[in-house]
């Protein structure tokens, strides 16, 4: 015989695992440590192209510049700068995703709270069908 | 009124009996629009302008989630300014590149916005975009507005500089490269854009969470207002007058627009019939679950509401009430898991 009781709480598991819940889920597989650290990594790793794709345009457009004074230029200063402003954008991308990405870690960690709430319930009708095994 | 809520609850019975059929049908005519206007606007291939391709395109856009869609129309703007000037096309793409790394990862699932943006520029009413954020999302999303707006604006430059007759040689490319960047730069109606959009969703977000009856009209307005005085005074500075008329109903149409998504929100924002498969031990199940409509059209007597108790009354009634008895053992758990909201939308 059907239990609607059930079908009901499996539907909306169903429902909540195909759709908000899928990146929830997702989510909970890390510790919170480890999902931060991953994405200040990935943020970095993004920062560090963006910043090099930047760098690039800059060269190609001062080019001229560059290679008629080539002899000339202050490498030691350029590099400097160049070093510095690369540590300044990737300490605020890396605290910013520190701190973004917990506080998404967080809500997420409430919304699945709900969703193991169901789960119990779910279960607690299995052991209620089977109540021998 | 009487008519147009009528005509409301009309929609959301029709949205949640077809929403199977009606939202690929949606995203196929955007995808449709914003892939015409690009062939319109920089069109140089005759080969992806093509009907057929145009349709697939289309087509696919329909059954992919929207960060498909913007990466198509990338795609197909870097081909079609590749077809005219290989260099133009690398600096295009680096720029995207750098826009994507830097900026819109943060906001995956606000990536319709840089599509939306540029094609909107091209129908003079950019302006929905920022009020409807303000309304819907939360400030974040003026990184991904902002984004719109310099993609915009680089395809501007591009329209310009794909005229320069350009030799292969490494003098012209440079010149090319320079002048882009120097166009780009030098942009000041880019930078004021930039300032004024962010400006109208700060200001339509600020005044929507206010404590007041009609908060979402007064910020629909003061959204509209914001952007008229930021770009009349823009147009002023830097000598665009004659861009004033249009630029006032652009926004006019903008805003009414944004009230008619507001108007229809509730509708929209309802969840349609619900399919999901599972099986446990001993069954596969393949549930359909169809909301009730809790008010119908023929029975709406709303003369004795107003519009406010009736928004309120279909919100509460969200489309999972279920039949049986026990209902209330679940009732906070359905409240959790269908909400639809609103404010999560910053991700």
């Amino acid at each position: 015989m059907l239990n609607y009781r059930k079908i009901r709480i499996m539907h909306k598991l169903a429902v909540y695992e195909n759709k908000e819940g899928k990146e929830d889920i997702q989510l909970s597989k890390y510790y919170k440590t480890d999902y931060v650290r991953y994405q200040v990594l990935k943020s970095i790793i993004c920062a560090t192209v963006g910043y090099a794709l930047i760098l690039l345009l800059i060269f190609l457009y001062q080019s001229e510049y560059l290679v008629r004074n080539a002899v000339n230029l202050d490498y030691k200063t350029i590099g400097l700068y160049i070093l510095g402003i690369y540590i300044i954008i990737i300490t605020i991308y890396g605290f910013g995703s520190l701190i973004g990405y917990s506080l998404k870690y967080d809500a997420s960690r409430k919304k699945l709270g709900r969703y193991y709430k169901l789960l119990n319930r779910l279960n607690k009708i299995y052991k209620e069908e089977s109540p021998e095994s | 009124m009487m008519q147009l809520l009528v005509f409301r609850e009309r929609i959301k019975n029709l949205y949640q009996r077809y929403d199977l059929y009606i939202i690929p049908i949606v995203k196929f005519l955007f995808a449709l629009i914003a892939f015409e206007t690009i062939n319109r606007e920089i069109g140089y291939d005759e080969r992806i302008k093509a009907l057929p391709v145009l349709l697939a395109l289309s087509l696919l856009s329909a059954f992919m989630p929207s960060a498909i869609m913007v990466l198509l129309a990338a795609f197909m703007s870097v081909l079609h300014v590749y077809s005219e000037s290989p260099i133009l096309a690398i600096i295009v793409g680096i720029i995207m590149i750098i826009l994507y790394v830097l900026f819109a990862r943060f906001t995956p699932k606000q990536g319709y916005v840089l599509l939306a943006i540029p094609v909107l520029y091209t129908l003079k009413i950019p302006f929905v975009i920022p009020i409807l954020l303000g309304l819907i999302a939360t400030p974040i999303s003026i990184i991904p507005t902002v984004c719109g707006v310099i993609i915009y604006f680089v395809f501007q430059v591009v329209k310009t500089a794909v005229t320069m007759q350009v030799n292969k040689t490494v003098e012209d490319i440079l010149l090319l490269y320079t002048n882009v960047i120097d166009n780009l730069t030098g942009n000041k109606l880019m930078i004021l854009s930039f300032v004024i959009f962010a400006m109208i969703i700060l200001v339509t977000y600020f005044v929507r969470k206010m404590k007041f009856d009609y908060a979402f009209e007064i910020a629909i307005v003061s959204g509209a207002i914001t952007s008229i005085l930021g770009f009349l005074i823009s147009d002023l500075i830097l000598d665009r007058s004659d861009e004033i008329i249009s630029m006032i109903l652009g926004t006019i149409a903008s805003a009414a627009i944004v009230y008619a998504i507001h108007f229809f929100r509730f509708t929209l924002d309802y969840s349609g019939v619900e399919y999901a498969q599972f099986e446990d031990d001993v069954y596969y199940y393949y549930v359909k679950a169809v909301p009730k409509i809790t008010v119908t059209a023929p029975q709406k007597n709303v003369k004795h509401f107003n519009v406010k108790n009736v928004d309120k009354n279909i919100s509460k009634t969200n489309s999972y009430n279920y039949d049986d008895a026990d209902i209330d053992d679940y009732d906070e758990d359905e409240a959790y898991l269908h909400v639809n909201d609103y404010e999560n939308d910053d991700e």
